[in-house]
């Protein structure tokens, strides 16, 4: 019967790793951040607030939106449309609009808060709304723009992240469980030597240029006199705007990667796949909305979990005993058969716990369960007897 | 071995080492530095502009300066020009018309009827006998969303540089004051300011905004933040222009920096499609000879250090400013020139800081074509140099007995035979392993005479600083023949040692050269960071003065021959001289020259005048003392 209860325990554990491993996410977080201020860098603040644009319409809500911009573009003087940011010449869009919320404002977006907020090393008195709020059900979509180069991306002029850094803190996420899977987008000179030293596994990284290479304006705006966008920026948003229209499109990140022209934007965009479960074929197949969209889905409570005391640390607990209790089993009956072949008493410590365990049962079967059963069946009896009898009054 | 041979020989010989090296390197300095300098139009040694400060973005925004607003202008214009007494005629047919205290009424209520703070400042300045005197009016817009740290300048003079009336700028500055205060997209305050000319009126009015004002000048009523530029617009005729002329030379040869300059190339070429000349080079083939010939008159201009427009005064307190003057018949109008202002405006509101990320130190050959500090400055260097070389060998071969020349050139083959054992001394004199002996130098007389010649200096420099300019020319000439009488006259002074010691010993000469020559070399290499052209034309100058000496071994017809031709030759290069040359070659009357120098010493704050009278002709009188000298 032992050897019964094992085979099935380990069989429900193999059902729950297999669970884990392609389990979807249950939550979606996104981080944008653009990392320049000054009036003419205007394009990168307008970046991320497309995509700011974007992830909200596809379902993230703004307390899962973690939103940081260095300077306000909408009240600088020299903006002559006060109160908005276009990031197209057209204006047909307002991206500043009635409702939008800045976690990180001006002065606070600096490295140091950048990967606290990845890593969460934050005080206790930090609001809710600075703090990437993410667990190892989360999808999360980091967006970076700004000036960058060979493996650095300055923020705000006077100091900058390498890519040790960024690799550095999305491990700790990794190792925190601040993750499930990520999706990792830069658009800045140079972008894809940020993305070169990542190590933690379920990343998917995307930049707009090789090392040497610059990442361009796609156009100005001749009114507000500067660069309104990105042109990897720009067409990643092009995609995202004409194809992916609903939370329930099916498009996935290859199609995504595929929409990619060079031609167009006038660098080479990179993608990597290898920290990716499965790679290429597997990420491929992650749809878009995974990480710019939401989910709803049901989490059970600490089904993933593996601090001492979930369900998962006790199954493999129970499973462990099993085996244990399996070995003895054996190594009992073989003590059996021996001492049967050559001495009755043979004072080994084995023996003596053996006969301790087999007590242990005894002992519970000891208990008078036919008095507990008579116990039982009076209360109910009794409890029917004033149901009936109330029932009968009652009426 | 064969170098340590060389080198030793060159130890050996005192007077290959002393006399003959520094003199061919002196001059091999001098070639190659005026080689250099004629490499620089060439396409490997010049470089293209670039905006280096990314904020200026210039010409991305759409200027909207047309339609309506030419009707405003006409009548703005109108209304001036009705205020003009047009019976003020002159002689040469020409509007003489002074900017009257009418007109500045108008100009005022023209600022105030389109929301402009206005104030007026009257100042005076009194040099060379002339008093300028005038009314300066301006109009501040305050930026809308902007806090009031930092403002820019738009300037119109109502006359010219070139003393021309300057009513269609006047009234562009007036239409654009009306049009930039319904814009709110202003980051810095907008100063319009109206002189009555562009020599004084700009300096009274910057001067008192730092509150650096002479008594004569009013302080401002009005004021506004820190100044991150300053635009002045000429634009003195009726027709349609042409080309821009973009005039950059501030006062000392202080230029503006480089992006400021090239914003304005970029927006009148880039987005205007309006040329740009400089240096009033009109026909530019972009060939070597007009490249070097922008660049030579951009260095005579820098190192004159005079104020080329009303923009120059800006650049003493580090405030970038350039005057942009129309020029030629063409089919540009003032609507354009008003878009190439707002664009430029535009730009400069983009500025997040002072103008800073571009060159200071360049000088400019095309309107797309420049070289900088770094490649140019060893040209001036290598020629301050040559004198600093000399100075430091005279210094050296006056440590050596004099007769050591000859010690050394008739035992030389002896010492070799003996070998480099022989250290001992032959008639009492120690000779060390270098051979001659050491001397004491006579350092009192030089020095005191070097520096009191210096000293002397400040004379000419008052003189000619505050003598009424009637009398300009007739001192000029006095000063020639002070020039060729002085140094004689030192000359015997010297010979009978100034009457109070014996003669002066060949010794002392050398070291009288030798100082003289220190200084030249200090001061101009010094000065060629500063103002690099002024510092190459004086050392250019006074090259002979390096090569020149006192000679008084060779027969006496001859001696007196050679030194009086050297001295004639001498009084060609000496101050006055090359000023009336100069005038001469130019046509342009002395009595203009000095008077220009003289206001900008005394309102400017030019320091051609010191340079000339303290580092260029002492040094120029001692080589004529050195030379007279020998005469006697």
């Amino acid at each position: 019967m032992i050897s019964l209860v094992s085979r099935s325990l380990q069989l429900l554990l193999l059902l729950l790793i297999a669970c884990t491993a392609t389990a979807e996410h249950t939550s979606n977080w996104a981080v944008l951040v653009s990392t320049s201020r000054f009036w003419f860098n205007y394009r990168h603040l307008a970046n991320v607030l497309s995509l700011y644009r974007t992830v909200k319409r596809l379902g993230i809500p703004d307390s899962q939106i973690i939103l940081m911009l260095p300077d306000d573009m909408a009240c600088n003087p020299r903006n002559a449309f006060p109160g908005t940011v276009y990031s197209n010449a057209d204006r047909a869009v307002d991206l500043y609009g009635d409702n939008i919320e800045v976690d990180y404002r001006g002065y606070e977006v600096t490295v140091e808060n950048f990967i606290r907020l990845l890593t969460d090393r934050l005080d206790e008195d930090v609001p809710r709304s600075k703090r990437l709020g993410s667990d190892a059900g989360s999808n999360v979509l980091v967006y970076m723009t700004g000036h960058g180069g060979d493996q650095f991306l300055k923020f705000q002029d006077a100091e900058e992240i390498g890519a040790w850094d960024l690799a550095d803190a999305f491990g700790q996420m990794w190792e925190k469980k601040r993750y499930h899977e990520l999706l990792f987008m830069i658009d800045t000179c140079q972008a894809n030597t940020m993305y070169t030293h990542f190590y933690s596994p379920n990343i998917v990284a995307t930049g707009s240029s090789e090392l040497d290479q610059s990442s361009y304006s796609h156009h100005a705006d001749n009114d507000v006199g500067v660069a309104v966008i990105d042109r990897w920026t720009y067409y990643v948003l092009e995609f995202l705007e004409t194809q992916v229209t609903s939370a329930n499109s099916k498009l996935n990140l290859g199609d995504l990667f595929d929409s990619y022209d060079e031609s167009k934007i006038h660098s080479q965009p990179g993608v990597r796949w290898d920290l990716f479960p499965g790679g290429e074929p597997e990420g491929r197949l992650r749809t878009v909305v995974d990480f710019f969209g939401n989910v709803q889905n049901v989490e059970v409570e600490n089904a993933n979990a593996t601090e001492p005391g979930s369900l998962k640390e006790d199954l493999a607990e129970i499973a462990k005993l099993v085996e244990k209790w399996q070995r003895r089993d054996e190594e009992y009956s073989a003590i059996l058969n021996n001492s049967t072949q050559q001495t009755e008493n043979r004072p080994s410590s084995s023996v003596h716990l053996n006969q301790k365990k087999t007590v242990g049962p005894t002992r519970m079967t000891d208990e008078s369960s036919w008095g507990k059963r008579l116990v039982g069946l009076s209360v109910i009896g009794a409890c029917t007897a004033i149901w009936v009898a109330g029932s009968y009054l009652g009426r | 071995m064969a170098l340590k041979s060389a080198i030793r020989n060159l130890r050996n010989n005192p007077h290959l080492l002393f006399v003959r090296l520094p003199n061919l390197l002196s001059f091999l300095c001098i070639i190659v530095g005026v080689v250099w300098l004629l490499l620089l139009p060439l396409n490997e040694y010049s470089r293209n502009t670039y905006i280096s400060e990314n904020a200026l973005l210039p010409g991305q925004v759409h200027a909207y300066f047309t339609g309506s607003e030419q009707n405003i202008f006409r009548g703005y214009k109108q209304e001036l020009e009705g205020l003009l007494n047009v019976g003020q005629k002159s002689e040469d047919g020409q509007d003489q018309v002074e900017l009257t205290p009418v007109i500045s009424n108008k100009i005022r209520s023209v600022f105030e009827a389109s929301g402009l703070k206005v104030a007026t400042q009257k100042y005076e300045y009194k040099s060379a006998g002339i008093t300028h005197e005038g009314e300066n009016t301006y109009g501040i817009i305050h930026a809308p969303r902007g806090d009031a740290t930092e403002a820019i300048v738009l300037i119109a003079t109502w006359k010219t540089a070139n003393d021309e009336l300057n009513l269609n700028g006047v009234t562009l500055a007036l239409t654009l004051a009306r049009y930039f205060k319904r814009w709110s997209l202003w980051s810095k305050d907008i100063i319009f300011l109206i002189t009555p000319d562009s020599k004084s009126g700009t300096q009274a009015w910057v001067d008192a905004y730092h509150d650096l004002q002479p008594e004569s000048v009013q302080p401002l009523p009005l004021k506004s933040g820190a100044l991150q530029g300053a635009v002045a617009i000429e634009y003195p005729f009726d027709h349609r222009f042409k080309n821009l002329h973009i005039v950059y030379d501030g006062v000392n040869g202080q230029l503006p920096n480089l992006d400021l300059f090239n914003t304005a190339v970029a927006i009148a070429g880039g987005q205007m499609g309006i040329g740009s000349n400089l240096q009033e080079m009109w026909e530019h083939d972009d060939s070597y000879e007009a490249r070097l010939q922008t660049m030579l008159r951009g260095m005579a201009k820098q190192g004159l250090g005079y104020a080329t427009g009303a923009h120059s005064s800006f650049m003493p307190y580090h405030i970038d400013a350039i005057t942009l003057q129309t020029k030629g018949e063409g089919w540009e109008d003032e609507m354009a020139l008003g878009r190439t202002i707002e664009s430029l405006c535009r730009s400069l509101n983009n500025l997040l800081e002072h103008l800073h990320q571009s060159f200071f130190f360049y000088l400019l050959m095309q309107s797309n074509r420049f070289v900088s500090i770094g490649t140019y400055l060893p040209s001036a260097m290598l020629i301050a140099g040559n004198f600093t070389i000399m100075a430091i060998a005279l210094w050296m071969r006056t440590g050596y007995h004099e007769d050591a020349k000859s010690d050394m050139s008739s035992d030389s083959s002896q010492s070799k035979k003996k070998g480099s054992a022989s250290v001992t001394s032959k008639s009492g004199k120690p000779v060390g392993l270098n051979g001659p002996a050491v001397a004491e130098r006579l350092l009192a007389l030089p020095l005191t005479l070097v520096t009191g010649l210096h000293l002397l200096g400040l004379v000419p420099l008052y003189i000619f600083n505050t003598i009424p300019h009637q009398f300009f020319t007739t001192a000029t000439y006095i000063f020639v023949v002070v020039d060729i009488v002085l140094p004689l006259i030192l000359a015997v002074l010297l010979s009978n040692g100034l009457g109070l010691s014996t003669p002066l010993v060949p010794q002392q000469y050398l070291l009288i050269k030798s100082f003289a020559l220190l200084l030249l070399g200090l001061s101009l290499s010094t000065l060629a960071t500063l103002n690099f052209s002024l510092s190459l034309t004086i050392g250019l100058l006074c090259a002979p003065l390096s090569f020149i000496t006192r000679s008084d071994c060779s027969s006496n017809p001859q001696r007196f021959a050679l030194s009086g031709l050297g001295l004639g030759l001498l009084n060609l290069l000496s101050p006055p001289a090359v000023l009336l040359g100069a005038c001469q070659y130019t046509g342009v009357s002395v009595e203009t020259v000095l008077t220009e120098a003289a206001y900008g010493w005394d309102v400017w704050g030019m320091w051609t005048q010191v340079v000339v009278w303290c580092v260029w002709w002492p040094a120029w009188l001692i080589g004529c003392v050195l030379l007279g000298s020998s005469i006697f």
